[in-house]
């Protein structure tokens, strides 16, 4: 608050390495400022100015941010954002996450008829809200970049405006996520209250300095916090809007969602975490508070969110379920961060390979969805692999990947957290999670019984597969394999990331 | 040559797969697909046969009284959690290789007739699952064993799943969730294990032989040694498989095409028990020392348990798959004997049941394709109308009985003797479990082969031509030579099972004599 009282001239200028290390952001929001320009000649062409400028700017803000990957952490704006590795460790996720869901939506919307700019406009909105999220420093700052990511998914997943499910998947997840952001909010609030400062950092070294200011209003606040984040991450018991929402949303965005979503949620939920010295600076008797909820939370989002799946015949609840259950093995790894050598690097890798193998599973939905989304049901797999050889064995490697068996990304990235979890001397919650994941094997291999050992049916689908949709399966399966064979460099990305925090 | 010379392992391991990647690419033609098909499985048969020629190489290249692993490879892997790509080979993983080898061409052979749908796919399956499994017998990084454990699931599922008989979705879902429930508790074991090495010595290892250096707790059935051993005893136990964790093989046996039974019977089974030797005993020592009575118990009721199941069954593939059970519960008994004579001859049955059993699999498979049922009441009267089979029958099912001669006789005996010493009661249990395996095996052979001919279908069956010939020939030679040379075989094992006995037994006379000085020490 100081910056009010006296003017600094450093905090108004930009020298030139915050302007590179910012670029990525600049590209992004150049490039949806374009894109607005863009939109309005859809009198030429509804999609193609729109489509490739997005794609310009998703590629370029990529290349930025790996070339900043080696750069030092520069805190930004006062404090209020930092662009450090992790940060574009991230922002890499989300603008690759991005550009594989606006491939996959350009057939899809074709045939949707629901081919209006807009539609990648919203998409670089919330992955500019999503890129803040996990560089913001300050709850405020934090909470901003959540709304600009959740009201432009707001309106994604409505997309489909004749269809009555996604017009109700729309409204219940503005409702519901409304609620969530009022809660963190108010817990953003409380803890203002306790510390005088909405600065992450700021609050930490209150708390190092006075261990006595860890008052009811401080602990009650940081619950609020974590609530909140539970429920943008879907954590049982704060997953009951996720279902019907995942249905509801068009294919496409729904991959999105669990990807790009998850992962910006799960990036500040870490750098609150690690930045709020869980596990260093904090209290005691607070850290054994918020360990016992995850613990309960992740145990309870693990078993539910597997259990569940199992019962599902339309593909699209089954991997809504599944994400739930990846929320829980998730939460192991934030459980076991800062108990274990490996740190928050198993939940960095972990959420790298769900966003591969779930975006992927995702465009071969997309790909295979009819009008509607309908025609994703398991019975409409059958035979697939002799309809679509290609897709079914990329959606084979998807499930076993997502399933945890070698040599896949789930595979190395599973096992990677739950050695930790062993390290951070976890072991009744590994057995648990290693249990739970044996269950998952069941319904995933489903889908594989479908595709390869059912005799073909008439299938509803569209038959053409567009060519850009194929080349972004094709990108996921290769990035599944390479984590999966080779793990050794994305993990020591993923530790450089995270050790950056 | 030279790159061979040093990385002959790996180009074993590897190379069905790639010999099978590179056979996709054989076109299909556009005039006759039948035919492009057929060249895919003469191209499996070479390749099978090359990974034959290289595990020759490997044998030769093996000095029995070398260093404990030998054609080591080392490359590092996942570095911040100590994994690497770490192969070597001694005298228990050296003739597994070599059954594996020996057998996949047989296999592959065997199924020319039977597979015809989606040919490309099934031999390429196979090809991965050879991979797999040599994979597996190889691996000296305990992590790197698992990844191998793990991807042999995957083509064995398909090849269930796809090419198996009417229940092929439910046994081969079975097949996949058992062995998954089982290894994945055997994983946690392992995290547990390496992350105990970082502690006690600071660094991070997944190599066998850096672990077996570990202090582990043991003592009472919650320490760590017990539980770790109970952990994946239980992975293993369900890949032998163990009384009463059996109930998903008879179900992947008979549903499986018959390459899969073969492969199934003669080599997946195999895992368990290697899995055991390799890892189970030598790690946890004190833990083995724990529960080495529950184990031989439940050996010697499988023994007589598969017996006495397999002697009801109405259908001739359940039969075999029963009589699996009870002889990995000799091997299992054998092992848990903790003899060198015991080891020796579990390891000797191993190899046996892999040849008798895999024969067994393969000679229910060519009834099958003549008349499409396996069950014993439609047959009878078959040594008129095929006498070449009934001889070739005949002398495997005298080998599963264990007849003097053939190599049966030589596992069991070893066995039985090996365990007297430990257990004389469990002994003289699994000695009647010999006598019901002679009776089921030689009733159903009676049944199937003699008396008038019952059935008209059974009157014009075609005997065995060229190409069956051929798949049981060397079945037959190995069951014969098995069982008169077995020297030729112990040679280059019998170090490898001392130091596994060594390594295994030490604890318990550590364990003794500890327990001795307490006694002593209350005496005063």
């Amino acid at each position: 608050m100081e910056a009010l009282n006296t003017i600094r001239p450093e905090l108004l200028t930009f020298s030139r390495e915050q302007i590179v290390a910012i670029s990525p952001y600049i590209w992004l929001f150049g490039g949806s400022v374009l894109a607005i320009v863009a939109a309005a000649l859809r009198v030429i062409s509804p999609k193609w100015p729109v489509f490739l400028i997005t794609l310009a700017t998703l590629i370029a803000g990529t290349i930025s941010s790996f070339l900043l990957m080696s750069n030092e952490p520069m805190v930004l704006f006062s404090g209020k954002m930092v662009a450090d590795v992790y940060a574009n460790f991230f922002n890499l996720i989300f603008m690759i996450s991005a550009i594989v869901t606006a491939m996959a939506s350009l057939r899809y919307l074709d045939d949707g008829k629901i081919q209006h700019p807009e539609y990648y406009l919203l998409l670089l909105f919330s992955v500019m809200g999503m890129m803040l999220m996990a560089s913001s420093l300050d709850l405020v700052v934090l909470f901003i970049a959540l709304e600009l990511m959740s009201l432009s998914v707001y309106v994604l997943v409505g997309f489909r405006r004749t269809d009555r499910r996604s017009n109700e998947a729309a409204m219940k997840y503005f409702i519901l996520g409304g609620a969530a952001s009022a809660i963190l909010l108010y817990g953003a609030a409380l803890l203002y209250g306790a510390t005088g400062s909405t600065g992450i950092r700021d609050m930490l070294a209150f708390i190092q300095k006075s261990p006595e200011g860890v008052s009811p209003l401080f602990v009650l606040g940081s619950w609020l916090v974590v609530i909140g984040f539970l429920f943008k991450v879907a954590s049982v018991p704060f997953h009951m809007w996720m279902p019907d929402v995942y249905e509801g949303a068009p294919a496409p965005i729904t991959g999105f969602m669990t990807t790009g979503l998850k992962a910006a949620a799960f990036a500040a939920f870490m750098r609150v975490f690690v930045s709020a010295g869980y596990g260093a600076g904090l209290a005691e008797s607070l850290r054994t508070h918020l360990h016992d909820i995850l613990w309960i939370s992740a145990v309870l989002t693990m078993v539910v969110g597997n259990v569940i799946a199992l019962t599902q015949t339309n593909l699209k609840r089954m991997l809504a379920y599944s994400s739930i259950s990846h929320t829980g093995y998730l939460l192991v790894g934030m459980i076991a961060g800062p108990l274990s050598e490996q740190g928050y690097a198993p939940v960095a890798l972990y959420l790298v390979s769900y966003a591969a193998m779930n975006l992927g599973a995702f465009v071969i939905l997309t790909i295979l969805a009819a009008k509607d989304d309908s025609g994703l049901n398991l019975h409409d797999m059958s035979g697939l692999s002799r309809r679509h050889p290609w897709i079914a064995f990329s959606m084979a490697v998807f499930m076993l990947s997502m399933a945890g068996i070698p040599p896949t990304a789930g595979f190395a990235a599973k096992y990677y957290l739950f050695y930790s979890a062993i390290q951070a001397r976890e072991v009744p919650l590994v057995v648990i999670s290693v249990l739970c994941s044996a269950i998952s094997v069941y319904y995933y291999l489903r889908v594989l019984v479908y595709m390869y050992m059912r005799d073909p049916v008439e299938s509803p689908s569209g038959q053409r597969v567009s060519i850009w949709a194929a080349l972004a399966v094709a990108a996921m399966v290769a990035l599944t394999l390479q984590i999966g064979v080779l793990p050794e460099r994305m993990v020591t990305a993923a530790r450089k990331a995270v050790i950056s925090l | 040559m030279a790159w061979l010379e040093s990385h002959l392992l790996t180009a074993t391991v590897f190379f069905p797969f790639a010999w099978g990647l590179i056979g996709l690419m054989i076109p299909s033609g556009n005039q006759d697909p039948k035919n492009a098909q057929n060249v895919t499985k003469y191209w499996t048969l070479i390749g099978t046969i090359i990974t034959f020629l290289l595990s020759i190489m490997i044998f030769n290249r093996y000095q029995a009284g070398g260093p404990e692993f030998q054609m080591a490879e080392t490359v590092p892997w996942l570095t911040v959690v100590g994994i690497s790509y770490n192969v070597g080979l001694d005298g228990l993983s050296l003739w597994l290789v070599l059954l594996t080898t020996f057998l996949m061409p047989i296999a592959v052979l065997g199924s020319f007739a039977a597979i015809e749908i989606r040919r490309k796919e099934y031999y390429l399956f196979l090809l991965a699952l050879e991979t797999g499994m040599l994979g597996a017998f190889v691996a000296l990084d305990i992590f790197l064993f698992y990844v191998f454990w793990e991807v042999m699931l995957i083509p064995m599922y398909f090849l269930i799943g796809i090419w198996g008989g009417k229940d092929r979705i439910y046994a081969t879902m079975k097949f996949f969730l058992y062995t998954m429930v089982g290894s994945l508790l055997m994983l946690v074991a392992i995290f547990y294990i390496s992350y105990q090495h970082k502690l006690q010595f600071g660094n991070y290892s997944m190599a066998l032989v850096d672990l077996y250096r570990l202090q582990l707790t043991g003592g009472g059935f919650w320490a760590p040694q017990s539980l770790l051993f109970l952990a994946f005893g239980f992975a293993f136990a369900i890949k032998v498989p163990l009384f009463p964790l059996h109930t998903w093989l008879p179900d992947a046996h008979v549903q499986a095409p018959t390459a899969g039974s073969v492969i199934l019977a003669a080599i997946l089974l195999k895992m368990g028990g290697y899995g055991f030797m390799r890892f189970a005993f030598p790690l946890f020592p004190q833990g083995l020392a724990y529960h080495q009575n529950l184990f031989m118990i439940l050996g010697a009721v499988a023994i007589i348990y598969g017996a006495w199941v397999a002697m009801v069954q109405p259908d001739i593939k359940k039969l075999v798959a029963y009589s699996s059970v009870s002889h990995m519960g000799y091997v299992i008994l054998g092992l848990f004997s903790l003899n060198t004579v015991a080891a020796t001859g579990a390891y000797y049955q191993m190899l046996n049941h892999g040849i008798s059993t895999g024969a067994l699999f393969l000679l229910v498979g060519i009834i099958y394709e003549r008349r499409h049922t396996r069950e014993i009441s439609a047959f009878g009267g078959i040594s008129k109308v095929m006498p070449l089979f009934a001889v070739a029958f005949m002398i495997i099912t005298l080998s599963a009985v264990a007849l003097p001669g053939t190599n049966g006789f030589v596992g069991e005996f070893l066995i039985l003797l090996g365990s007297w010493k430990t257990s004389p009661l469990l002994t003289a249990v699994a000695a009647l479990g010999v006598i019901f395996g002679a009776v089921y095996m030689l009733w159903m052979f009676q049944r199937v082969m003699f008396g008038p001919v019952t059935h008209k279908e059974n009157e014009d069956l075609k005997d065995l031509n060229f190409r069956e010939i051929l798949v049981l020939v060397p079945l037959i030679i190995a069951v014969f030579g098995m069982g008169i040379f077995p020297n030729f075989v112990f040679d280059k094992l019998n170090p490898s099972i001392d130091r596994f006995i060594a390594r295994s037994t030490v604890a318990v006379q550590v364990q003794t004599a500890s327990t001795q000085g307490l006694l002593m020490a209350k005496g005063k």
